[in-house]
């Protein structure tokens, strides 16, 4: 036990919030927003940097990934992260051509990033598949929720790569720790604009931040984010097991509700404007909320893992 | 990063696991649903912490000048989740290891150490914790118990409440107030008082939690010796807040939690609803809180490993602690409707069992005090 970041992952780490500071932030994620566009700019930054293959690097593997994942998530990044440098190295394990979307078969709802998307990881019954996307497959959605989407049309099942029988357990245990991963970053980052928010605003001659109830309000939502965040990592470094993966989607999934809830309100009218940074992540943890079954499939997943098999 | 366990210390848990199997009997269970401090469970704990000491793993993580074996707070750690995962055989003795010895190493005398330490050590005693009074909860510098010097010993009167274990322990951890013209946090001293002493009364309080639970103590002209005093006379606040540090997280109530959530879905499954969305949702939703404490904890550990000094992250563990124990125990309630209100029943026990969690071990506001401005830095009212 060691919870620690070594020098390595310190590196890592680092370097990812350094490239982050100049080619994401809320500025560029307003104005991306603004035109549902695709952040190619800092995947290319990213890529060139070897982030977004770290998973597959000597020495490194699905918790250095996820801590890239993380800090590119907490700076607002525009960009199929998870997906490309958690999820597909471990799935297929090779990268894939990007951006990467992510999508279970049979569901025709929209799909982050999926109208941007060059290859499309589908969970198709029991199988995995890889299917390189073309002109026409999907159709940009428009939305409020900081992620450019796609509805993939309902005829690509069949298509692509196959990655073998039971692939699709995997794509979708690592599509949950994904999502816990980058819930807790984008979570961290809603309350950060909070808190500077209520330290600096304020009211009655005092400081928002200094009443009580305005403080054990974010002092919940710092348990719930500090919770989400070390069950992400604990199920990185453990190569996403069933049952731990699909807890720390549920567990980052409920938090996500509480600290939306409470950063919003806490901000007050301003908190609701596009001036203010706090939507560019609030917005983000509905979406995330929501994927891949939302919190009540990743409960279900994680009760079947646990209790199934026994007794 | 790591999330592994050492191979060593996997190996402790596994001998320690094949240890209770071997040695709870076939009614633990039904022993351990009425908590630590019940009779039944202190009289078993008397037997079965002198052999946990025997073994060594009773004080194991303490320095071996005291009678440990310099081991990780880790294996602490693992022997607190297995502890308490089969109900705490150990009762009440987990405040002495956890938190009384380590006060008595830091600021006992000689003398002290000789006296209390290897008892602890060997698992021969039980304490309890002087601290509330009436006037004096979540803030515990209100306190007035009073101990007047009287050549050479220290009379105390004044009572205390709340105090768990008091019936059953050998010993107190009193604080009182030995400068009367003092207030607050200053005037306050520790005293290593033992329960036998003429004018020391325990009254049990009944209440819903369950028998045994809560009691007042009280002290008419207890004659104290002086040197029972622990620490500088009117500076007992640092040792108090020393104490405090180690009591925080001394309790892996998530073990607990989870072990109860397991034998909910064993129920579950018995009755065929185990497969029903409903309660496969609650059931993980209950469980992700209890992991979720866990890791929190395992920060605090890891911390104390590398010996750094405690931090507001304890507290962090402590309300996710609170909020898992409270999500089980109301699932525990509410699974399978009104047969839970049988006193007695599984569900009733846990229920009762939980009810205290947030105030217990200091309210829930005042950790999230702590966590504001620890972690959080906001400014004070
Ligand atoms: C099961 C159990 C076992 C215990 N065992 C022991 C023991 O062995 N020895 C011992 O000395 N004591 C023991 N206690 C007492 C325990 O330490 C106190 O109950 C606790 O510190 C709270 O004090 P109080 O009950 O007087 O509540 P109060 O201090 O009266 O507080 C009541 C409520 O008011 C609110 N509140 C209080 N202060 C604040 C604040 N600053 N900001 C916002 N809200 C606030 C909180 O909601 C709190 O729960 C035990 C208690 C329980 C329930």
């Amino acid at each position: 036990m060691d919870f620690e970041l070594d020098d390595d992952q310190r590196a890592v780490r680092e370097a990812v919030e350094r490239l982050a500071e100049r080619h994401a932030g809320v500025e560029r994620a307003r104005e991306l927003a603004a035109k549902q566009a695709y952040d190619s700019a800092l995947e290319e930054a990213l890529d060139e940097a070897g982030f977004l293959d770290v998973a597959l690097a000597d020495g490194a593997g699905p918790l250095e990934a996820a801590l890239v994942v993380e800090a590119v998530a907490r700076a607002a990044g525009g960009v199929a992260v998870a997906a490309a440098a958690l999820v597909a190295p471990a799935v297929a394990g090779r990268s894939l051509p990007r951006p990467v979307a992510l999508a279970r078969g049979g569901d025709p709802s929209p799909v982050r990033f999926g109208a941007h998307a060059r290859t499309l990881l589908l969970a198709d019954g029991d199988e995995a598949r890889v299917i390189p996307l073309e002109a026409g497959d999907v159709a940009p959605v428009a939305s409020s929720y900081g992620y450019p989407l796609g509805r993939v049309s309902a005829d690509l099942g069949g298509r692509g790569e196959s990655l073998g029988p039971g692939s699709a357990e995997r794509l979708l245990r690592f599509w949950r720790l994904a999502l816990a991963v980058e819930t807790a970053g984008v979570m961290a980052a809603a309350l950060e604009a909070t808190l500077e928010h209520v330290k600096q605003r304020r009211q009655f001659g005092r400081a928002i931040g200094s009443f009580q109830a305005v403080q054990h309000r974010l002092a919940e939502c710092a348990i719930e984010v500090e919770g989400s965040r070390w069950l992400a990592y604990e199920a990185a470094a453990h190569g996403a097991p069933a049952e731990a993966a699909a807890l720390a989607a549920a567990h980052a999934t409920r938090a996500a509700e509480t600290v939306f809830a409470e950063t919003h309100q806490l901000s007050g009218a301003i908190g609701y404007t596009h001036a203010h940074p706090l939507h560019v992540s609030s917005m983000r943890l509905q979406a995330l909320r929501l994927e891949e079954g939302g919190a009540s499939a990743h409960r279900r997943a994680a009760a079947r893992a646990r209790w199934a098999g026994r007794g | 990063m790591e999330f592994d366990w050492s191979e060593d210390d996997a190996r402790f848990r596994r001998e320690l696991r094949e240890f209770l199997d071997a040695g709870l009997p076939e009614d633990w269970d039904a022993i351990a649903e009425h908590g630590p401090g019940s009779d039944a469970q202190v009289a078993f704990a008397r037997r079965f912490c002198p052999r946990l000491a025997e073994r060594g793993w009773l004080t194991q993580s303490w320095p071996r000048e005291f009678g440990g074996a310099d081991a990780s707070p880790w294996r602490h750690a693992i022997l607190g989740e297995e502890m308490w995962a089969r109900g705490e055989p150990r009762g009440p003795q987990y405040m002495n290891v956890n938190w009384i010895g380590p006060a008595i190493m830091r600021f006992g005398s000689e003398a002290q150490q000789r006296e209390h330490l290897p008892r602890i050590a060997a698992g021969e005693v039980f304490w309890c914790q002087g601290f509330s009074e009436p006037e004096a909860g979540s803030d515990l510098a209100a306190l007035r118990t009073a101990a007047r010097l009287e050549d050479g010993h220290y009379v105390v009167n004044g009572g205390k409440i709340w105090t768990s274990y008091a019936n059953h322990a050998d010993h107190c951890f009193l604080l009182v107030r030995t400068d009367p013209a003092s207030k607050r946090r200053r005037g306050i001293s520790v005293l290593l008082v033992p329960m036998d002493l003429p004018g020391i009364e325990v009254r049990e309080i009944p209440s819903v939690v369950g028998d045994r639970y809560f009691h007042e103590v009280f002290f008419n002209d207890v004659r104290v010796p002086e040197a029972c005093r622990l620490g500088p006379a009117d500076e007992g606040w640092s040792v108090v807040t020393y104490a405090l540090q180690y009591e925080r997280v001394g309790a892996a109530r998530y073990a607990r939690a989870a072990r109860t959530l397991d034998q909910l879905a064993e129920r579950a499954r018995e009755r065929g609803r185990l497969g029903e969305p409903e309660v496969e949702e609650r059931l993980a939703g209950a469980r992700a809180a209890c992991e979720a404490a866990r890791v929190l904890t395992y920060r605090v550990i890891d911390r104390r490993a590398r010996g750094l000094p405690p931090s507001a992250d304890s507290n962090v563990a402590r309300v996710a602690g609170t909020r898992a124990e409270q999500h089980v125990a109301r699932l525990a309630l509410e699974l399978f409707g009104t047969e839970g209100l049988e006193h007695g029943s599984f569900a009733d026990a846990q229920f009762r069992a939980a009810m205290p969690a947030g105030v217990a071990v200091g309210a829930t506001e005042v950790q999230l005090d702590l966590i504001a401005r620890g972690v959080l830095e906001l400014p004070r009212e």
